[in-house]
């Protein structure tokens, strides 16, 4: 009987290579279960020409034409204030911030009371199973089911984009209180002080940074999914996309909404980078607040 | 003779009913009385001041304070200075030292986050004794280890607790800021606070203790005047005679 070839041995030994060995096969499998061939994908790249003959070059009217439908209306005089990239962009922003706000202040108290080392283990368990229900739909289904309730708009949008905010805030949330130092949560209950004000005035505060960092966090994710509710009639600049897509399939412009919106996500995710810096790091490497709004103005 | 504030009997400590890290502990304090705890790394002196904090159920015997159970003490009773402090990082030592007020905070007070003045005098007046009044608003995390050890014992202070269990809040600190930080406990046991402190430095321990304990394989055992004698102590932290 022929011996295993030693290279083949060696590789064998090795978990990373029997991992990734594990991985593709797997990968195999899944594959030929969804019925994935080249040739779908041959047809997605014949059909991303014809997209992309249609949608270039952008069509930037959408920065500087009134939209008279716009809504809510825009009383605004100037034409590009009231554009379909300004209102939309404005009301992703303004509907992102709300849902960050309202989902922080709902998520803060639920993720106390799901931390282990701040709740009894059978609250924690019960609202970790609430928060774990909230993240199971994604924004977008929310959207649709707010869409329902109260019908379409930037209202929608929020209360979409705030279910999902407080179960996703919640896991980082109770993640962070949990990983904060033992000994001054110890200090509290030597005290005696009760669960409340354990966690309100030693854990959250101990927290605080890592708190700050993940709401900051979440704004940028409410900001890049609001174009996603939007799709479905929640609000914001996806709303102006769909009015474009559908029925008109005016890709030229719903490709300088796209870039728009691009721009600003970049803009927010790096103001955001320094904000978060500017919590976290500690001394000398964080930056002062003029750096973080004007990092190439010199001191 | 003084009033017993904390008595431990017959009590077994640890994780592990089958193998308890101390066996049988007999202590008591009496009050403003400083119990040192002395003994090699590991061997249970931590674990042994969180069961006195009650944060650690004892195994077996009794943990009584003032004469009743350890867990019908009253808020603010008992204060803990852990090893590494359990400041608030980021946070600033006025903060830092309010939280000792918390015990006594009504319930408004706590759920708005509007100190008393007295709370607040408290706190200025604490911050001052342990001479940090100019750092007051500044961050823990940028403070020296022997300034962070004053803001614990600040926390303390304004705590005012009848029993303080503080462990190894000496830490390694030099001759010069540990006799300060000594200064500041024995304040606190001449207004009448019990202190039962953790230090591995069994000499420095004997300058300003009034009885010092040793963890030897699993028995707490009183450090005989013979042995205490015969380890020189160093001048500067001996205690003043009374």
């Amino acid at each position: 009987m022929s011996e295993t070839p030693r290279v083949v041995q060696i590789f064998l030994k090795r978990p990373m290579i029997r991992v990734a060995l594990f991985a593709l096969i797997l990968s195999v499998m899944i594959t030929s279960h969804l019925q994935i061939t080249l040739s779908r994908l041959g047809n997605a790249s014949s059909n991303l020409k014809v997209i992309a003959q249609e949608a270039w070059p952008p069509d930037f009217s959408v920065v500087t034409d009134r939209a008279s439908w716009a809504y809510p209306p825009c009383e605004l005089q100037t034409d590009w204030m009231c554009s379909p990239a300004v209102v939309g962009m404005t009301q992703t922003l303004e509907i992102a911030f709300l849902a960050t706000v309202l989902g922080m202040i709902l998520s803060l108290p639920l993720a106390a009371a799901a931390a282990t080392n701040l709740a009894p283990p059978i609250v924690a368990q019960s609202i970790r199973q609430f928060l774990a229900a909230l993240r199971v739909l994604p924004s977008l289904i929310w959207a649709l089911i707010f869409v329902i309730l109260v019908g379409i708009g930037p209202l929608a949008g929020v209360l979409a984009m705030t279910m999902y905010s407080v179960g996703y805030l919640g896991k980082l949330q109770y993640e962070a209180l949990e990983g904060v130092s033992r000994e001054p949560l110890e200090v509290a209950r030597t005290m005696g002080l009760p669960r409340w004000q354990v966690a309100r005035f030693f854990a959250i505060p101990e927290a605080a940074n890592s708190l700050l960092s993940q709401m900051l966090f979440m704004f940028e994710y409410n900001v890049r999914h609001g174009s996603v509710v939007g799709l479905v009639g929640a609000g914001g600049i996806g709303w102006y996309m769909h009015y474009y897509l559908e029925p008109f399939k005016l890709y030229d412009r719903v490709l300088a909404l796209i870039i728009v919106m691009y721009v600003v996500v970049i803009v927010i995710d790096q103001v955001s980078l320094r904000v978060r810096s500017r919590f976290i790091d500690d001394e000398p490497m964080r930056p002062k607040w003029k750096q973080v709004f004007l990092p190439w103005v010199d001191d | 003779m003084s009033e017993q504030v904390l008595s431990v009997s017959s009590a077994d400590i640890g994780f592990d009913a089958g193998e308890p890290l101390i066996e049988r502990v007999e202590l008591s304090l009496g009050e403003g009385e400083i119990v040192g705890l002395t003994g090699r790394s590991g061997i249970g002196k931590t674990t042994l001041i969180r069961t006195c904090a009650g944060l650690i159920p004892a195994l077996s015997g009794n943990i009584n304070f003032a004469g009743e159970s350890l867990d019908s003490k009253a808020r603010g009773d008992v204060g803990l200075i852990p090893q590494r402090l359990g400041l608030i990082q980021h946070q600033t030592v006025g903060y830092n030292v309010l939280m000792g007020a918390l015990p006594r905070a009504k319930w408004y007070q706590s759920v708005f986050s509007l100190p008393s003045s007295e709370m607040r005098e408290a706190t200025r007046k604490a911050v001052e004794a342990v001479g940090l009044q100019d750092k007051i608003l500044t961050s823990v995390n940028s403070l020296s280890g022997g300034q962070q050890r004053r803001v614990a014992i600040a926390r303390a202070m304004v705590q005012n607790p009848k029993l303080i269990l503080a462990d190894e809040c000496l830490g390694e600190l030099d001759a010069e800021t540990a006799k300060d930080i000594i200064d500041l406990l024995r304040s606190l046991a001449d207004r009448g606070t019990s202190i039962l402190i953790v230090d591995h430095n069994p000499v420095r321990a004997r300058t300003f203790c009034d009885r010092v304990m040793q963890l030897r394989g699993k028995r707490l055992v009183v450090l005989g005047d013979d042995e205490q004698e015969a380890t020189p102590a160093l001048p500067v932290l001996r205690r003043p005679e009374q």
